[in-house]
Formats: structure tokens, sequence, C-alpha cells
């Protein structure tokens, strides 16, 4: 039975301070779902027998049949904690006076890299993050990234060790190795923390820390969990010490002899470490008696820790037996929901800290109070991150956070979409919201209306914005900062229906599936080709199914996966690059030249972004290129979006009227960066400088129609004067494996271009991790080769790396970027042939 | 031999005899559609002249220049400019062309705008920089022109401001694209011009201290409609005025004169004041 109405749940929605916003983050296959279950079944919405193997968060049949979250699901569950608990809370803003019960609205998220984009949407609207790390892989590739996306959105996070049940039945490790694993991972973790964040910083201190009570250990399969905080409560008593006191000692370099009862700080032969000794000890006990079938060992154990079986379960041996034991003596729904409602922040907490990364604003007009004081009487600001189809085909939820003021259903308010501006028009409605719901799993409740802190779906918004947008009912308020995703969609298919007739219906498919999915990109190439791409293989698997199945209903043909390519330069321009406008009164002076290493990856990060103050970029940038500071300080502006990896500097003297031109010359730079010379890829690492500008007398004579397609010529010109290039993307790829099975990764490798970099034992384990760079034009078919090549022992995760020079020249007849350069024209409708310099530089 | 002909300011009979002679001789001959317009129709044009004529867009002038230019010695082109031929100041590179390629080019004047606004009583003599006042956009507002008309005025000079037109213009978000979309014909009247000039100067006054010559909405200015026309109209106001006033269809034209006036000239403007 479900232990509570949405009448409760709504009502608890008012006292912020006992709200959590999580999401559940890990790396594929180290049991988020799974784990998640044990809440769900706590909430009674699942029955505790199920946890474990329901997966309720994996509402689609194919989460199911493939046991692997596609998407991310969103789940409000209210629980009141024990009065013994509460006292752990000691901030104020953590929890109401008065008020014992919380709401969590917690997000599973997807743990293979193709999905990141779903975690990147959860982390947004949710405050703190679960990680969940399997203890016998330890911290892989994708617990990294999503841990990094974590704290660079400012969300806190507690740790998990899953999968304790594989490491005492299946690899059999010692306690003292177990207790030496599970240092390892937290080091780990909190390596990754510290690296991207100050114990000083805004958030304090978000290192997790197993004396603490931040870090979780059990198995999500089995459902049971604890902290060290439950083992304390159990020894407290005989110990008479203070259980926070207690905590301490359970954890790190204190040993206890048992027989002086004297604790130390070091080892000494007769003493052993109390992890071991007082939480290790007695599992071992536990699953030693009932898996070797010690019976009356095991009877004598239960009553000891004081289990009490149901009277169906008594018959049950073995593996049955222990998950029974195991879950009544530490029931995980109970451990989790003590870290999350004692260490994760509320949003009254968080948002104090995370309006300054949320806003775009000014920090200090209203929208931005309301969101650092969480005030739900303040104005309405709420960000829709991601869109969730709803039962009616073609329409979906917008799914997000209110961060300040109140939604409900009825109310009139401003929808703006990521290319709003303040003040104009564009990407701008002011519509009713038709519904306001609570996402629930697999289903949906009506809600009247949802004040700050919380996270719910709206319906009636889906036609005004295409994937995310803020919504408000502030008339001055600028958008929530657009989210940065860790992955990017370079690998592209071509579909078409298999009907020709059915071309409407694919249209509207397409425009569907972009909506459904954060990344996707559905794009009409100029030869009318359909183009989808996605973040690797198996996202564009998922997204044709779900094309063909759910949004456009039809059969599809598609093409074999191709990658998409960045065009960048070599050297400077060979010369002054002029060309003139369709007038010949306007006369634009530039060249190009490459950006120094390390700045497109810079800008890729934010680190540099054109919304910095433009003095302190120009520092940075002098400091850590060598850029001239006063060049420095006049980019124009980055692209392709306004936002991307390539910079437009002014470098003229004294040229008057130049600022009636500017914002011509940025369109053309944009439109130029945006569809390069080669074969309207993107550009990538290029910066363009200015020199020289010759204009009409007259204002008339100078406008957009004029100076843009010259700026885009001008910038043509320099990049073909500056040996061109082609940059190919590449997967970071991590692959876990035995020993024997080495040999044959490097052999696929090897004939895929890739290379090792690096090939460890993970300690403790007979596993082997070998990472590798391998370009991903090489990565289509790689998982199915790399199996069959390795017995099926060998699994990658591979994720999007860099961008790395394809050798050669395009322009170079029979090169391979000439040929890429000749099949992407080609495919894209495009006139065969190199592009001829000639068409793009005029003579003075 | 090319020959650029000026069509004068009204309809088909203001072109000069020698260039209807000229016109009558050639093998091909053009309209330059984008810098102005007549009053008479392109088809009462042909009528008139007797032969045949082509339009030719921005886009072919300026792209596709020598589609327009005579293919051989013996090939006599017509390039018919509304106008003076030199009055605008685009057609400077047709001609530069087609001497680079050793065409011959012959010019016929006529009538100007810059010339006939004397009609409205101000002296010729006393024009400084002409100027055009463009359209503005989202994100393209220029306002050049009007530091050029206060530094005409501080030196005592009137200006001529010619309006916007824009005739088969592509649309800014086309033109980043590969297919062409374009903006519906628009010319720009001079209550619209009189509202930007009033826009940059509520801008520009904020909190300064008025500089010399600057405009105020009680500024003189002068609104031309249909120059050379039969239906021609003048109408002399303040500018705060101005930017109600209908002066009807196209093409309009605009004059800040200078803040002192000479007596004749002030005697000649009252015959126009609106009251």
């Amino acid at each position: 039975m479900v232990n509570f109405t949405v009448d409760e749940i709504r009502a608890m929605m008012d006292k912020k301070k006992n709200i959590r916003n999580m999401s559940v983050i890990a790396h594929v296959d180290h049991g988020k779902s799974t784990l998640t279950d044990s809440l769900v079944s706590k909430a009674g919405i699942i029955a505790g027998a199920k946890a474990g193997e329901t997966r309720f968060t994996d509402t689609r049949k194919d989460e199911q049949e493939r046991c692997i979250t596609i998407k991310s699901t969103a789940i409000s569950m209210y629980f009141a904690l024990e009065e013994k608990d509460l006292v752990f809370i000691t901030n104020p803003d953590q929890r109401d006076k008065d008020e014992k019960g919380f709401l969590i609205n917690l997000i599973d998220s997807p743990g293979h890299v193709d999905f990141s984009s779903e975690v990147t949407a959860a982390l947004r609207v949710t405050d703190g993050a679960l990680v969940v790390v399997d203890c016998v892989s330890g911290v892989c590739v994708q617990t990294e990234t999503v841990l990094r996306q974590a704290i660079a959105e400012r969300i806190k996070p507690v740790l998990f060790m899953n999968k304790m049940d594989r490491a005492l039945l299946e690899l059999q490790l010692d306690s003292e190795d177990l207790y030496q694993t599970f240092q390892r991972i937290v080091e780990n973790v909190n390596v990754i923390i510290a690296t991207y964040s100050d114990d000083d910083g805004p958030m304090g201190e978000v290192r997790v820390d197993p004396s603490k009570g931040s870090v979780g250990f059990g198995s999500g399969l089995h459902g049971w969990a604890f902290t060290l905080k439950q083992f304390s409560e159990m020894y407290a008593e005989k110990f008479k010490i203070d259980v926070v006191k207690l905590m301490n000692r359970l954890w790190g370099e204190s040993f206890f002899n048992p027989k002086t009862k004297k604790w130390s700080k070091q080892k000494e032969t007769d003493n052993k470490r109390s992890f071991c000794m007082y939480v290790l000890d007695p599992i071992y006990k536990v699953f030693d008696s009932i898996m070797n079938y010690k019976k009356d060992e095991a009877d004598n154990l239960l009553q000891k820790l004081g289990i009490v079986l149901k009277p169906e379960d008594k018959d049950k041996d073995g593996k049955a037996l222990l998950k029974v034991v195991m879950r009544t003596w530490l029931p995980a729904g109970e451990a989790l929901l003590q870290m999350i409602a004692i260490h994760l922040p509320s949003p009254v907490t968080a948002q104090k800290y995370r309006m300054e990364m949320l806003y775009e604003g000014p920090l200090d007009d209203e929208a931005a109070i309301g969101i650092k004081n969480c005030d739900p009487n303040g104005p309405l600001m709420m960000y829709v991150s991601k869109m969730v189809p709803t039962s009616d085909k073609g329409r979906f939820y917008a799914f997000g956070r209110v961060f300040s003021g109140k939604v409900s259903t009825g109310m009139k308010a401003r929808i703006m979409g990521p290319n709003f501006q303040p003040g104009k028009k564009e990407d701008l409605y002011e519509k009713a919201i038709q519904r306001t719901i609570l996402m629930m799993g697999r289903y949906v409740e009506a809600i009247e209306d949802v004040p700050s802190g919380n996270i719910c779906g709206l319906v009636g918004v889906d036609q005004f914005l295409v994937k995310t947008g803020t919504i408000t009912t502030f008339k001055d308020a600028h958008n929530m900062k657009v989210m940065k995703f860790s992955v990017s969609p370079v690998v592209r298919v071509a579909v078409e229906p298999k009907n020709p007739a059915d071309l409407p219906k694919l249209v509207e498919g397409l425009k569907r599936l972009a909506k459904s999915d954060p990344m996707v990109q559905c794009i009409i190439e100029e030869s009318g080709e359909h183009i989808i791409a996605g973040a690797g293989e198996l996202h564009l698997e998922i997204c044709l199914k779900d094309l063909e199945e759910d949004h456009a209903c039809i059969p599809i043909k598609k093409s074999d996966p191709v990658v998409s390519y960045r065009e960048t330069i070599s050297e400077q321009s060979n010369q002054m690059c002029l060309s003139k406008s369709p007038n010949k009164h306007n006369r634009l002076f530039m060249m190009a030249c490459p950006m120094p290493d390390g700045l497109a990856e810079d800008i890729d990060s934010g680190e540099v972004n054109p919304r910095d103050d433009f003095k302190v970029r120009a520092r940075y940038l002098n400091e850590k290129y060598d850029y001239d500071v006063t060049e420095a300080r006049k980019i124009w502006c980055f692209g392709p979006d306004g936002t991307g990896p390539n910079i437009l500097v002014d470098c003229t003297k004294g040229v008057q009227y130049l600022n009636e031109i500017k914002d011509s010359v940025v369109a053309g730079f944009q439109w130029a960066t945006k569809e390069g010379v080669l074969s309207e890829e993107n550009l990538r690492g290029v910066r363009f400088n200015i020199h020289d500008v010759t204009l009409h007398a007259d204002a008339i004579h100078r406008g957009g129609g004029q100076i843009i397609p010259t700026t885009r010529r001008c910038l043509y010109a320099c990049l073909l004067t500056a040996s061109p290039r082609l940059m190919e993307p590449v997967y970071l790829c991590e692959i876990q494996c035995p020993e024997i099975a080495v040999g044959g990764i490097y052999g696929v490798l090897n004939r895929r271009r890739g290379h090792v970099f690096e090939e460890q034992q993970i300690a403790g384990t007979p596993m082997f991790v070998v990472k590798a760079y391998l370009p991903v034009n090489e990565s289509f078919g790689f998982t199915a080769d790399l199996r069959s090549n390795t017995g099926g022992q060998a699994f990658p995760q591979c994720v999007f790396d860099h961008w790395q020079i394809l050798p050669g020249d395009p322009m170079e007849p029979n090169s391979r970027p000439y040929q890429v350069v000749q099949e992407t024209r080609k495919r894209k409708g495009l006139k065969e042939g190199l592009p001829d310099l000639n068409a793009y530089l005029d003579k003075l | 031999m090319l020959h650029v002909i000026g069509l004068g300011l009204g309809d088909a009979t203001d072109v000069t005899v020698k260039g209807l002679e000229i016109i009558r001789t050639c093998d091909r001959v053009y309209l330059e559609s984008y810098t102005s317009i007549l009053s008479t129709s392109l088809m009462d044009l042909e009528q008139f002249y007797g032969c045949s004529i082509l339009e030719a867009d921005r886009e072919l002038v300026e792209n596709n220049a020598d589609e327009i230019l005579p293919k051989d010695e013996k090939e006599n082109v017509g390039f018919l400019v509304v106008g003076d031929p030199f009055g605008a100041t685009t057609h400077s590179d047709l001609i530069l062309r087609a001497r680079e390629k050793g065409i011959k080019v012959k010019i016929i004047h006529n009538s100007s705008i810059l010339t006939a606004v004397g009609c409205c009583g101000l002296q010729l003599y006393r024009f400084g920089e002409t100027v055009s006042i463009p359209y503005w956009n989202n994100n393209w507002r220029p306002n050049s022109f009007y530091e050029k008309i206060i530094s005409n005025r501080q030196r005592n000079l009137h200006t001529l401001c010619l309006l916007d037109i824009k005739v088969k213009e592509p649309t800014i978000e086309s033109i980043v694209k590969k297919k062409k979309e374009y903006m519906p014909s628009q010319f720009m009247s001079v209550s619209e011009a009189a509202t930007q000039l009033l826009k940059i100067i509520e801008e520009k006054n904020e909190g300064i201290t008025k500089e010399e010559g600057a405009l105020d909405k009680s500024s003189l200015v002068v609104g031309l409609a249909r120059v050379g026309w039969d239906n021609q109209r003048i109408v002399a106001c303040h500018l705060g005025q101005m930017a109600s006033v209908d002066l009807g269809p196209p093409l309009h034209s605009l004059i800040v004169p200078a803040a002192e006036l000479h007596p004749l000239e002030s005697e000649f403007i009252t015959l126009h004041t609106c009251e």
C-alpha cells in the first residue's frame, strides 16, 4: 500500500525545509535503479519482497528488457523520520521544527554515457545526489563524469557502496581487504570532489565521510544497507559512548583490543580494526552461517541481533533466507532515507548558493532574490529541464523545478525559450498553464499548484518550448542558464520513410523525437536529407526505435552512421585577405590564426565565455595564452551559436562607424563558423582578426545585406589561406575485463586506430581496466567486435573526450581528409570538388 | 558601348531627347529598379521608347554585372537610371568594370533629387553632406546620419535626407541561408523618418546638455514627396509635427534646414508651412 496521499504530499510541499530534491547517479550497471527500489518499497509503492527486482523507475518496456535505464524518471515520496534521527539535523534551514515528515523528490538517471544528457537534466532540478558505486568495480569513467557535473552544478553528493553481496559471495574478500576497497573508493571520490570544489567554497564541505554517515554500504539487489550510524546506535549503549563519537571510531585508523578493552590509533598484534570487528564481522558471520547452512549458528545469531522472521520466511534457506535476514536486520530504505534527509540539502539551503549559477540576470533583481530565498511568494521562476512523453501521442509534460513563486493550474505565465532576450519578443509566449502535475514514476497525479523548491510537470507548455526553457510571471525576468552537456551529438544517421508517402509523418515524428530527448538533434540538410545526431551508437539506436514505434509510427530506412567533423586551420593565413561587398564600396581586411592549445577546450568548458567581464577575460587570456591585452579586450564574439570555440577579434585602429557594422560582421561570423568552407561543418579553434575596414560614407550602403555575405566570404578566404584541416571526435574508452582478455582488446583497438594509454588491475580483484582513445568513426560495431574477440568478457564504455586533427591535407586529392570532405559535401548536396579561393578573395 | 542614361524624376517623358535617341539604337536596354522609382510603369516606358526593357535588380547589378555589359565592340547596351546616373554611388562600380574590360562608356545626365530639392526654396549652395536614413530593425539601428545632420547644422548648412527604399531586399534571416526570402517592398515616409530622428534625439539627450546645433521637436524640417511628379507635395513644419504628417505615396525625402535661414529662404518656406 502506498503510505501517503497526494494531499499529504501537497501539504509537505509548503514545508520547503523538509524537502529533498535528489538524483541517483552512477556508472552504468552499478545498480542505481535497483537501489532506488528500496526507497520506493519503503514508501509502500511496491512490495518489499519485489524491491531490487522490479526496477520501478525503469518505466519503459525496453528498459526492463535490456536491464538498462534510458530515460531519467522522477518520483515523489513521503517519509517520516524518527525522533532519534531528527537530532542529527542541526541546520535550522534543513528542517521545520515541528515536522518529522520529509518529501523526497527522487530522479533515477541512466548510467550509460550515451544518455548523459538525461543526467544533466536531472541534476539541474535537484540539489543533492546519491552517487552509487559498485564496490567491486570501483570508481569508473562515468562515475567521474557525473560526479564532476554534479559538483559543477553545485549539487551535494552522498556516496553509496553497492553490491556488497558480490564482494562477499563471489570475490570472498576478507574483511580487511574489503575495508581497504571501501577506503580506496571513498578516497577516489573525494579526490574528484576536491578537484572541482574547495572546502571553503559556497557549498561548504562537500567531501563524503563514512564516519559522518554520508557514505552508505550494502546491496540494492538484496535490499539491505547501512551507514556507520546504524552500527554506532547498536553499540552506543553497550560502550556507553555517544553515537556520534562512536561513528568516528568505527572508521579509519581506529583499532580495538578486546582483551585490554583499549582503543588505539595503530595496528598492534592483538587489536583489530574497529570497522572490521564491529561492522563487517557480524555481517560476515550472518553470511557464513546461512550460506554454509549452519542452522544452529544462524538461529543463534538471529536471536542476538534481535531479528524476528515472519512465519512464511522461516522455511527458506541459502540465498533466499540471507536476503530476508539482511533486509530485516538492515533495511536499505531506512539507511538511504537517513542519508538523504540528514546529509542532502533542502531547497532553502541549496538555492542560496545555487542562485548565481542558475540565473542569467542581475543577481539582485526580484527573480534572483526570489530564487535565493526559495520564496513561494516571490515571482514565479521555473526551469523546464526536459520533456516527458504523455500517454497522449505527440504531447509532452514539461518537467522542471520551481525555484521561486508558485506555479498553478490555469495561471498565465511567460514561457521563455533559450533564445529569449530580455526586452525582446523572440522565443517568448504568454500563455496559460493548462495543468500542473506530480510525477510519480509510472503514473502522474494532478495537483492544484506547486510552490518553490519542488519538482513537477506542466501540461500545455510543450508546444511553446523546443526542449527546455524558463517559465516566469516576472516581466523583467532573464532566462535561467541553459544546461551544459558533457557529451555532444557526434554520431549521426540519415533517415527516410520506407514508403515515400509517409514523409509528412516522418517530419512530424522527428519534431517529437527532438522534444523527447534533451540531447538529440534532428536536422534537415540542404540536400533534403533528415539527419538524427546523437551521443553514441546506443543513443541513436534508442532514438530510431522511438521514432519508428512511438513518434512517427512508420517503417523507416536508415543510413550507416557517420560522425560529424570540425574544420580548423593549422597555420596563420599566408596573406591579408580582402573581400568587397556586393556594391564594392565596403572592404574588409582579415586574417585567421589557430588558437593556442587548450583555449578551445577552455571555451567548451565555459572557463572562457562570452559572459565574462571583458577585462577579467583579457587578463586570463594574456596570462595563460599570451594574448595581447588590448586585443583580447576587443573580442567581438564567440561562435558558432554565440558560444562556440572560435573568436572574432577587432584589431582595427580608428575606423569610423565600425560599430554600425559590428552586428552584421558578427552575423557573418556566426554563419561562417557554423558552416565552414570545406564541407559546411562547424569550425573549431580558429581566431579571426579584423585588421582594417573601409566603409561607404552612407549608412544605407553598409547594411546587413552588404556586410553579412562579405564577412563570410572574407572569413572563408582567411581559412583557405591558413592550411585548413579536419578534426574528428575521439572517444575515451574504458574497458573492464579479466587479464586473459587484455590481448584481444589490443588487437581490436589496433585495427580501429585506437591506442591504449593506461592499463591497470583493479585493486583487490582479478579484473583489469584498459583505457584507450578511439576515433568515434571507428567505434561503430566496436562493442560487438570486442566481445567476439574476448569471448564476451570485455565491456567497453565510450565517452566523447576530445577533437583531434585528422592527419593529412584536405586540399590534397587522395588524402583521407579530402575523401571525408567529398563524402560530406556529397551527403549535404554541395558541389563536389574543393572550394575555390578566388570566389572569396577579392583583389585590391 | 555602354550608355548610362538618366531618366529624370517624373514619368517617361522626362528623358532627354539625346537619351531617347540613344535608347532607340541600343541592342539591350536595362532599367535599374532598386534605387528609385518612376511614376509610370515599365510598360508605359517600353511603349514610349518603342523598345523592350529588361529589369535589373540589385542582385543582377551587384553580383552579375558581366551579364549586363556589352558582349563585343558592336553591341550597344543602355542602362537606365532614374534621376541622374551618378546620383546613386552604386553605379560607379559598373562603370569601373566596363572600363576595366576596355568597353567605352557614355553618360547622359538628367535632373536628380540632389538638385531638384531646390524647389522648396532652400538654396542649393547651402546644402552640406547628403545622408540616407535607413530602416531600423531589431539589431541594426545606425544613427551616424544624425551626427552628420548636426555637423551640417553647426556649419549653418542644410541637410538633404534620402529615405530608405527596400525593393526585393533579402531578409536578414535568409541572408545566412541558401534560400533567399525577400522582404515586402518598403518606402520610408517623412513621418517614419521624423519618428526615427525623434527617437535618436530622445536617446542622445538623456542627461546630457544639448550640443550646438542639436535638433529638438520644434526644429523646422521640410518634407518632400514625389518631387518632379505631377502630384508633388512639399510641407514645412516642426519635426514633432512631421512625425504625424501623411504626404501620400512614395518617394519621400526630408530636409533638415540650417538653423539660420536667408530672408528669401524663409519667405519661400512659408509657402509650404502646413497651417
